[in-house]
């Protein structure tokens, strides 16, 4: 199976953190569970893109963190949607929704262009 | 997971570098944890899991920078909104408080308005008087040359250098290099000015004579018409014209712009008024208003009778220069040194030179930074002006103990509250900056209501100076100065109790139900903080108050002390005949004719005339040779001299010691006779025997017939001088200015305008000037009086807060210990005992002000005792006084408390504890 790069699409790997954060607090880690087990592991979210993105989102306000203890009893940083995130996912998701229409229409389209 | 608004702000994540670099680490420590967990479980040894986490997580150091900057920008951020966000609470908290304590707020401002503007009410006549460069292009580059007070200065005899001569003037403007422009100027004596054909009565605007560079050199333009052109300056008479001030211009032609080319009389000479002078320029004489700016060449034809551009023995001219580029103040006065000496030097005549010779060795002219202009009422006031500062900062310091008193107390109520607050989970540096911010908007507030206190307050002080004229300008500096005041209050009084107000010790405080328990309240105790202020405003008190007693009895003793004549009863009239052309015998004739018409008005028991008059201002000096004695120095034959009319020491009630007094034959064909006061004749005459020696001056050789007791002529501060008096009619060349003093019968102030219109019959053309010698008197300590009146003012502001604060702290102090009192009432004490318990705790805290203050207020009138006239330096009346009048008010201050204590029930004590 072949990694898509979600970094490419600009935008997504930030609603979808935003998209796994609906239910409720999640540390990093259980973000990037979320999103493998969702994608049904279609998507593999590098790390090294996944924190400077949550880092970057609580700096705009959209998410706040504050330590908490894990299912294992360990300390974690829980990071949960705030109002602003969460209408911020409202209009992110309609726009997801065009952009994958309008790509989507791009991309199975069988007429060739007409050109000038 | 609570949605509260506050959530984040209690249990915010750390804060500062250090955390965010923590916080990321342990992150991603928990993420390579997790992962390697997960990999263990799928069957991975732990070393190799953790390894295989590792590397699925990639450049772990990329996206630990990564994420560092995103959070330092954020921490960054952050800072800046919560400070702003602070501050606004911070404002909306203090608002809310003060609207609270309404009384306790009117009173911190009221006082606070008192202070700060008495503060900015005397600084502002400071900086107007002393601090204030003149408002023209690169003041700093100005120098004077003379002596700057010396601003209405004229003597004739003895060439001099703190004034000069107008030859003198010539010679260095001529010969001086480093200088770019030199300007003379001198006070054009009283001016009579015919404004139009029309107006019958002249009036008598100021006037200066200055060379036609005065403009160019200070680089002031008009604001109307022209200044004066170069060649105005050449020859006498050649300049016709006229410069007049702005506000001049205002008052006298109501702004009329027509002003220009019109011409006026003065002194019966027509002048055309060329130019208006801007507002921001009110001349170089700093605290004197100046009217009209005369070309010195046009002096002759004013004063016809007056050689003073030509004479060197008339010093009147003081001078102002700019320097030219890269020259400095030390090389201009080494090289005006060198050229004013040689001038003076080199034109003195006979037996003068060796007295110029040594009177330019031992003080050479003074040439100094002139950007704070000539200046009379600086010289005057400045060292009045410090002592008013002084005191006012005194005021000021109490206000602040006080302020910080009450402060203290409320920290304390608001105990609890802290507490709580701390316990939430606020930092301390933050309750700090809160009730700093209380403290800092009191400050200010109270700041602006002294500014407008000190609009009124500058103009009362001017008033009270007696003559100079400042404009009182709240401009920028003056505001300045304020605003910094006012933020050294605000910590002045905030800081430590707001220090002290959150140092609170948490478990304690929440223990104590229903009261706050912090470390304020040890304030109370014996060496509390609370008491430590009381102390020391009550030091300050006693500082100001030794020192009011002082200032306040050094100026009865000025009013009162005996100067040897009869200063009640003396008018004095100042007459110039010069103008109206007397001289030689018509000018003694008419001498006689006043002396003789005074001498008949009803209500006068006496007249006689002199030369300079007393409390005149005049003065003339000269250079004797006495028969039997050898002068040791230059100085030894130099004494005061004086011309007058017969019966002089009996009119003005001076005491003829030996021989006699002027009489009617000692006449022009009279044998020359003198008289010499007791100074004088002491110091020539140690051995006894002035009767009948001989004394020279001016060529002339006079018999003593007479020794008179010694008469402060001028300023009741200076030791009697050594002094000479001719008879008037025997002098070789008898000056028009004089001054008839007229003994009265009754008030000297009543008999003045019928006296000046019956001496006015002898002459209608005659320049009369009537004053009593008590004003006169008056106006010579003028400054005394300001310093005194004021300060006297302040030490009853200073003593009323003082008692305010001990009433403060005491009350304070026994409503603590109301279970104390109870207790100790229910044991047996009776009511007497508590009253004296704690009236004697008020008095222990006076006693202890008394003890700090007392050094400090001898210290302190050991820096101005040049200001007192006759006090000891340990003046008990004035300590006694002082002493009294503090015991007395804090006995008040302290006995209401004592007697609220006292008068508690056993009962209510114990059941309140």
């Amino acid at each position: 199976m072949a990694d898509i790069d979600v970094g490419l699409m600009r935008g997504t790997l930030d609603l979808l953190i935003l998209k796994a954060l609906t239910w409720g607090p999640r540390h990093g880690y259980g973000v990037v569970d979320w999103i493998e087990q969702a994608t049904g592991e279609a998507l593999l979210v590098g790390e090294g893109t996944l924190y400077p993105a949550l880092h970057r989102l609580e700096a705009q306000g959209w998410i706040e963190a504050e330590w908490g203890l894990s299912e294992n009893n360990r300390h974690a940083k829980f990071y949960r949607l705030t109002a602003t995130g969460r209408a911020q996912l409202r209009t992110g998701l309609s726009a997801w929704q065009q952009f994958v229409e309008a790509a989507s229409r791009a991309l199975h389209t069988t007429a060739t262009p007409r050109t000038a | 997971m609570s949605e509260r608004g506050d959530w984040t702000r209690v249990f915010r994540l750390g804060v500062g570098a250090k955390h965010i670099e923590r916080d990321i680490d342990q992150e991603l420590e928990f993420h390579i944890a997790m992962r390697t967990q997960r990999l263990v479980a799928a069957g991975l040894a732990p070393e190799a899991a953790r390894a295989k986490a590792l590397e699925c997580f990639g450049d772990l150091r990329t996206v630990r920078d990564s994420c560092l900057d995103i959070d330092h920008q954020r921490e960054r951020t952050m800072r800046r909104t919560n400070h702003v966000s602070n501050l606004r609470q911070d404002i909306a908290y203090a608002l809310r408080s003060m609207r609270q304590n309404l009384g306790f707020t009117a009173v911190v401002l009221l006082t606070l308005a008192l202070g700060i503007g008495a503060n900015t009410s005397t600084f502002t006549l400071i900086d107007a008087l002393v601090l204030r460069p003149l408002p023209v292009p690169h003041p700093e580059r100005l120098v004077t040359i003379g002596n700057p007070a010396r601003t209405g200065g004229l003597s004739e005899g003895t060439p001099r250098n703190d004034i000069v001569s107008y030859p003198v003037f010539a010679d260095v403007r001529a010969q001086s290099k480093l200088l770019s422009g030199i300007y003379a100027t001198g006070r054009a004596s009283r001016l009579d000015m015919l404004a139009d054909d029309a107006q019958k009565e002249p009036e008598h605007p100021r006037g200066r004579y200055v060379s036609a560079n005065f403009f160019s050199v200070l680089q002031v333009p008009t604001a109307l018409g022209r200044t004066f052109a170069s060649d105005e300056d050449r020859a006498p008479g050649g300049a016709p014209v006229i410069v007049i001030s702005h506000a001049y211009w205002l008052t006298r032609f109501g702004g009329d712009r027509s002003v220009i080319g019109r011409s006026v009389r003065l002194n019966g000479v027509p002048l055309t008024i060329i130019g208006v002078t801007p507002s921001w320029f009110t001349g170089d004489i700093v605290g004197q208003r100046n009217d009209v700016w005369i070309p010195i060449m046009e002096q002759p034809a004013l004063m016809p009778n007056s050689p003073a551009l030509t004479d060197r023995n008339t010093s009147w001219i003081l001078m102002m220069g700019r320097l030219a580029p890269g020259a400095t103040v030390a090389q201009a006065r080494s090289e005006l040194t060198t050229l004013e000496n040689r001038s003076l030097i080199e034109n003195a005549k006979g037996n003068e030179r060796v007295s110029v010779e040594n009177n330019v060795r031992e003080t050479p002219p003074q040439v100094e930074p002139g950007a704070r202009g000539f200046s009379y009422y600086r010289h005057l006031l400045a060292g009045p002006l410090f002592i008013l500062m002084a005191a006012v900062v005194i005021v000021l310091l109490i206000v602040c103990a006080n302020l910080a008193n009450l402060m203290l107390a409320r920290a304390s109520a608001r105990g609890r509250e802290m507490s709580v607050r701390m316990a939430l989970g606020a930092n301390r540096a933050r309750l700090v900056q809160q009730l700093l911010t209380e403290s800092l908007m009191l400050a200010l507030a109270g700041g602006t209501l002294g500014v407008l206190l000190a609009i009124w307050g500058s103009s009362a002080l001017i008033a009270l100076t007696g003559g100079a004229q400042v404009e009182a300008k709240l401009d920028a500096r003056v505001l300045g100065f304020t605003a910094a005041l006012s933020l050294a209050t605000a910590l002045l009084f905030g800081l430590v109790p707001a220090l002290r107000g959150t140092r609170v010790e948490l478990a304690a405080a929440l223990r104590a139900q229903g009261r706050g328990v912090s470390n304020a309240e040890r304030g109370t105790g014996k060496f509390g903080l609370g008491k430590m202020l009381v102390v020391a405003q009550v030091a300050l008190s006693v500082l100001l108050l030794v020192g009011t007693g002082m200032l306040v009895r050094s100026m009865q003793r000025l009013q009162t002390t005996d100067i040897g004549v009869a200063r009640d009863r003396l008018v004095l009239v100042e007459v110039d005949a010069e103008r109206a052309g007397y001289k030689g015998a018509r000018l003694l004739n008419l001498m006689r004719q006043l002396i003789a018409r005074a001498n008949e008005t009803p209500g006068v028991a006496a007249a006689t005339l002199s030369e300079n008059g007393i409390f005149s201002g005049t003065e003339s000096g000269t250079n004797v040779r006495v028969e039997g004695f050898t002068a040791q120095t230059d100085a030894d034959s130099n004494l005061a001299y004086d011309d007058v009319a017969p019966g002089y020491f009996h009119t003005v009630g001076a005491r003829i010691i030996q021989g006699r007094d002027f009489e009617a034959r000692d006449n022009e064909s009279g044998a020359k006779v003198a008289v010499l006061n007791q100074t004088a004749a002491r110091f020539f005459f140690p051995r006894g025997g002035a009767l009948g020696a001989h004394i020279s001056s001016d060529s002339s050789t006079y018999e003593i017939v007479g020794v008179a007791a010694d008469v402060e002529e001028q300023d009741l501060r200076a030791q009697p001088s050594r002094r000479l008096y001719v008879s008037s009619f025997q002098i070789p060349e008898t000056p028009g200015h004089f001054s008839l003093e007229v003994r009265t019968a009754g008030d000297p102030n009543a008999l003045g305008e019928s006296l000046r219109r019956s001496l006015a019959t002898v002459d209608p053309s005659l320049s009369l000037h009537v004053e009593s010698l008590t004003d006169l008197i008056q106006e010579s300590i003028s400054q005394d009086k300001l310093v005194a009146r004021v300060v006297s003012v302040f030490g009853i502001l200073a003593l009323a807060l003082a008692a305010l604060g001990l009433y403060g702290v005491m009350t304070y102090a026994t409503t603590r210990r109301t279970s104390e009192f109870g207790l100790r009432m229910a044991l047996g004490a009776d009511p007497g005992s508590v009253l004296r318990l704690v009236l004697g705790e008020a008095m222990l805290l006076v006693a202890g002000g008394v003890m700090v203050g007392m050094p400090a207020a001898l210290g302190a009138m050991q820096l101005v005792r040049h200001q007192l006239y006759e006090i000891g330096l340990l003046d008990w009346p004035s300590i006694f006084v002082a002493l009294l009048v503090l015991s007395a008010s804090a006995a008040l201050a302290g006995y209401v408390p004592a007697r609220r204590a006292a008068r508690v029930g056993p009962l209510v004590a114990l059941q309140d504890a």
